[in-house]
């Protein structure tokens, strides 16, 4: 058997041992009798109605958001070289690296009705009686995915415009147009792709969010990854579960290919970064002001729920005039925390490392050995296929493989499927560009020169991919550590991570100590983050994307 | 010296084309590979450094059968085109790969590290990376890195090809210098003429995977043996005629332009590129021939021209001047004149050639039976 035949054969495994539980939903949701009669009275509900139009809005408005708010600091970022500028870009990623529960965390530390927002606009508008009262609702939901999103557009948007060359502005002018004429022409219709593809991905993550919803959103506002859980978990109607899967497996296939449309739009775009002029605060003071602004507002909305929940985790209860305290630190090991959560704080914290590790492993080996084995291929049917889990929930995925095999292996093993195979496309896609990247003159190098077998994987090959696999072996790890749909399906009440065990203590509204374990729970993501910024190559310049789920 | 120190008889199919080469390289012989792109010269030194394997036929080096010797076993060293410089090593670690990887002892690596940085005077750069460095430092830690682990051949790929013209030119000369000094057997890789005529002893001329003549430079330039390696290597009119053996030699009826006469074959260098009485099967008959001659063997004259025609285009390059001449009824012909000659677009000139220049080439390669 050939080396490509053998690559298609270990992609077509893969892809087989994903696809089969999906099919399990599909085969569960159409192959039974009523199937279809009760699909269209579904089609027809005033339920499926309320939700579509719930969770089209909501994305709609979160992309929308995400992008306006975006587009100002791409400028910027785009345009001029500023001091820092490179940490506050790695910094910007970290929210889109946030387990989803940790973001919910954040959003109720800092806008909810007891939150640091409100004190501050008492303070500021004393008598005035302002209150942002909408977290737990349909502004909430919006403002957490755009908390979410937000910083990951400015950092692709502002890479994509620091590819447009400025010369181009320069021959606007020359030929006669004015500032505003060029970036009607010239820089918009170049910006457009970045944009449509990046609104297309925000509404995606916002149309397939779960825990944002389920804990914002309560009973009022569902998302189909909500209304999934909801039919599965507290009404028991599994049957309508994988109707309500397969339904939005078909939604999502409009979704995804305007997604799959709009990237090949972006990487048709070519462009190196040039060097960018310094902005010049004396020379250019409104310019700077507005951006100085513009920063300060991002870092206030967007981090400093990061920062108030790093803060109030060290109160006494977590409030903010409370004495400081290493109390909700102490309660994790106490009694009460066992009560909520189920299972000690050592057990949880193993658990969460143990499944998180275990999948970044097994995710990278496997991306890799598939990369590497199809790296004399071009990006072909086969890698696209692979990419399909992108637009499959976690939920779904899950919920399929409880079907298929959920008697006969252990909770863990399949949280371990499910989470290996839904960061599979976003591992295989870093780790197939980055092997591509650097060809095989170097392999054939070490060769003549006399290396062969182990010794030319260990002195060329894996110092080569060093970074690439530690990104890998991040992304797949951050991916399992924030996951709480598959836990909380496939685990079945017995496993419980750091994830579900935050998800518990807020159900209990046990803030304090919820706040203390998030803590703990960022700092083991911001190390992830870290590793994955070590390796990081360009967001979207290989052609591969980045998911999270929330 | 050994003449037969590298013996290469392969063939290698490919979807598109195929690979044949029979030929011989001699001990401290810096021989080139000539021919457009896609011609099979890297192909045939993957063959030969081992990186791919021949269907058919065998590689001997200095006596050894190297057709199933594992690359890394075969001590040849490599320059790539693009140089395949280790990015995550310094230039002295790249230079030590190939001493680190024999299991030399780290004394002898040092040592030797140190010798090579010092004759390709790049000592100065031993802790850089090699993404600081620029294309002809990079080239010079690709050549000390090849030749550090001593093989008995070095192979270059095309290694002056991402430099600019003056670069390219001092290289060459180091290079040249360097492997007259060293001694060591070279096969080099061009699509460059310049290049190829400049820095080798032999070379061969390679066209759709095959070798079409192998000779010296001065040979190879002023007898090509076929068409395409005229155009390649140099300028070249080529000229449809049709050749008749009289009496008096070979009479010659260029296409468009008066019939003359060519001595006989065998007399002296003749025009089928013999230099003593050789008289092959081919030389000698009649039939259908290109008749070569280079731009320089063509003069103006007014004297009883073998061609007339007007000047189409005149280009002044200083050292003298480049013409085409449209002839009357005949093939557009390719002029290089002295400085001192200056003519206006239209003039109507008359042509003549050197006679011991022209060549008479079999038209497609072969000549006629």
């Amino acid at each position: 058997m050939t080396g490509v035949k053998r690559a298609n054969r270990f992609a077509l495994i893969l892809l087989g041992l994903f696809i089969l539980p999906v099919l399990a939903v599909l085969g569960q949701a159409f192959l039974r009798p009523n199937a279809w009669p009760e699909l269209l009275a579904f089609l027809r509900s005033g339920q499926f109605r309320r939700v579509l139009a719930f969770s089209t809005s909501q994305a709609f408005w979160s992309a929308f958001f995400s992008l306006a708010l975006a587009v100002p600091g791409a400028y910027f970022f785009g345009r001029y070289q500023f001091p820092g500028k490179r940490l506050l870009r790695s910094v910007m990623i970290l929210p889109f690296m946030l387990p989803g529960i940790l973001v919910v965390l954040a959003m109720v530390v800092f806008y909810g009705q007891n939150g640091i927002f409100n004190r501050w606009l008492a303070v500021f508008f004393p008598g005035r009686n302002l209150a942002f009262t909408g977290l737990y609702g349909y502004k909430g939901i919006v403002l957490a995915h755009v908390f979410y999103n937000f910083a990951f557009c400015l950092r692709m948007l502002g890479e994509r415009w620091e590819r447009i060359s400025p010369k181009l502005e320069e021959a606007s002018a020359v030929l006669g147009a004015g500032r505003l004429t060029t970036w009607r022409r010239v820089i918009l219709p170049l910006l457009v792709p970045t944009i449509g593809y990046l609104g297309v991905l925000v509404f995606l993550y916002s149309f397939l969010s779960f825990t944002v919803v389920l804990v914002l959103g309560g009973y009022l506002y569902q998302t189909f990854e909500v209304l999934i859980y909801i039919e599965y978990n507290n009404k028991l109607r599994f049957t309508h579960a994988s109707m309500l899967a397969a339904v939005q497996m078909l939604l999502l296939t409009g979704i995804l290919a305007l997604q799959r449309w709009t990237q090949r739009l972006v990487q048709r775009q070519s462009g190196e970064p040039g060097p960018l002029p310094p902005l010049q605060p004396r020379r250019q003071l409104v310019k700077t002001a507005l951006f100085l602004f513009y920063l300060a507002g991002s870092l206030l909305f967007f981090f400093m729920p990061l920062f108030f929940v790093l803060l109030r985790s060290f109160k006494h209860r977590g409030q903010p005039d409370g004495a400081w305290t290493l109390d909700n630190y102490r309660q994790l090991f106490g009694v009460g925390f066992r009560f909520v959560v189920g299972r000690d704080l050592w057990t949880v914290v193993g658990t969460s490392l143990g499944l998180a590790v275990t999948v970044g492993l097994v995710t990278m080996v496997l991306a890799y050995l598939l990369a590497r084995a199809r790296r004399h291929q071009p990006w072909g049917r086969i890698d696209l296929w692979l990419q399909v889990p992108m637009g499959v929930s976690f939920l779904t995925f899950a919920f399929g493989l409880l079907k298929l095999v959920g008697r006969a292996l252990p909770p863990a093993f399949l949280i371990v499927w499910a989470q290996v195979f839904l960061a599979f496309p976003l591992v295989y896609a870093l780790l197939r560009t980055a092997r591509r990247e650097w060809g095989e003159e170097l392999l054939e190098a070490a060769q003549t020169l006399g290396a062969s077998g182990w010794e030319l994987f260990c002195t060329v090959e894996l110092p080569l991919m060093r970074k690439a696999l530690s990104s890998a072996f991040a992304y797949g790890a951050a991916l399992s550590l924030g996951d709480l749909a598959a836990v909380l399906v496939l685990g079945q009440g017995k496993v419980v991570t750091l994830a579900v065990a935050v998800y518990r203590l807020i159900g209990h509204y046990s803030f304090p100590q919820a706040i203390a374990l998030g803590t703990l729970f960022i700092l083991l993501a911001a190390v992830l983050f870290m590793v994955v910024e070590g390796g990081y190559r360009g967001f979207g310049s290989g052609g591969h994307e980045e998911g999270s789920k929330q | 010296m050994k003449k037969d120190f590298l013996r290469i008889d392969v063939t290698k199919d490919f979807p598109e084309f195929r690979l044949t080469a029979n030929l011989t390289v001699a001990e401290g012989e810096f021989f080139s590979l000539v021919g457009p792109s896609g011609c099979g010269k890297t192909t045939l030194l993957r063959l030969i450094s081992g990186l791919l394997q021949p269907d058919h036929g065998r590689i001997i080096l200095n006596g050894r059968d190297l057709t199933a010797v594992p690359v890394a076993e075969r001590r040849i060293g490599f320059v790539f085109q693009d140089y395949a410089l280790f990015p995550h090593l310094t230039v002295g670690e790249n230079i030590e790969y190939g001493l680190k990887v024999r299991r030399l002892p780290a004394a002898r690596r040092l040592e030797r590290v140190r010798a090579m940085l010092a004759v390709f005077e790049i000592t100065a750069l031993a802790d850089r990376r090699v993404q600081e460095l620029s294309g002809g430092e990079r080239q010079r830690v690709a050549l000390a890195r090849a030749l550090a682990p001593e093989p008995f051949l070095l192979l270059l790929d095309e290694p002056f090809a991402a430099l600019d013209y003056g670069l390219r030119r001092r290289l060459r000369r180091e290079l040249k210098e360097l492997q007259s000094r060293l001694g060591f057997t070279a096969i080099f890789v061009t699509h460059h003429q310049e290049e190829a005529l400049s820095l080798s002893e032999r070379l061969a001329v390679m066209q759709a995977g095959r070798i079409l003549q192998v000779g010296t430079a001065t040979e190879v330039y002023t007898n090509p043996a076929h068409p395409f390696v005229a155009t390649f290597l140099g300028d070249a009119n080529l000229i449809p005629c049709t050749v008749t053996p009289t009496a008096g030699g070979l009479q010659i009826h260029p296409q468009g332009g008066r019939a003359f006469t060519l001595p006989p074959p065998g007399t002296g260098a003749d025009a089928f590129g013999h230099s003593s009485g050789g008289g092959s099967g081919a030389a000698g008959t009649a039939g259908q021939f290109f008749l070569m001659i280079r731009p320089e063997d063509v003069v103006f004259t007014s004297e009883d021209p073998l061609y007339r025609g007007v000047v189409a285009t005149w280009e002044y390059l200083g050292y003298g001047s480049y013409a085409e001449v449209k002839t009357d009824n005949g093939p557009l012909l390719k002029v290089l004149t002295g400085k001192e000659t200056r003519l206006a677009l239209g003039t109507r000139v008359g042509l003549a050639f050197q006679k011991p220049a022209l060549k008479l080439l079999p038209i497609n390669g072969d000549y006629p039976s």
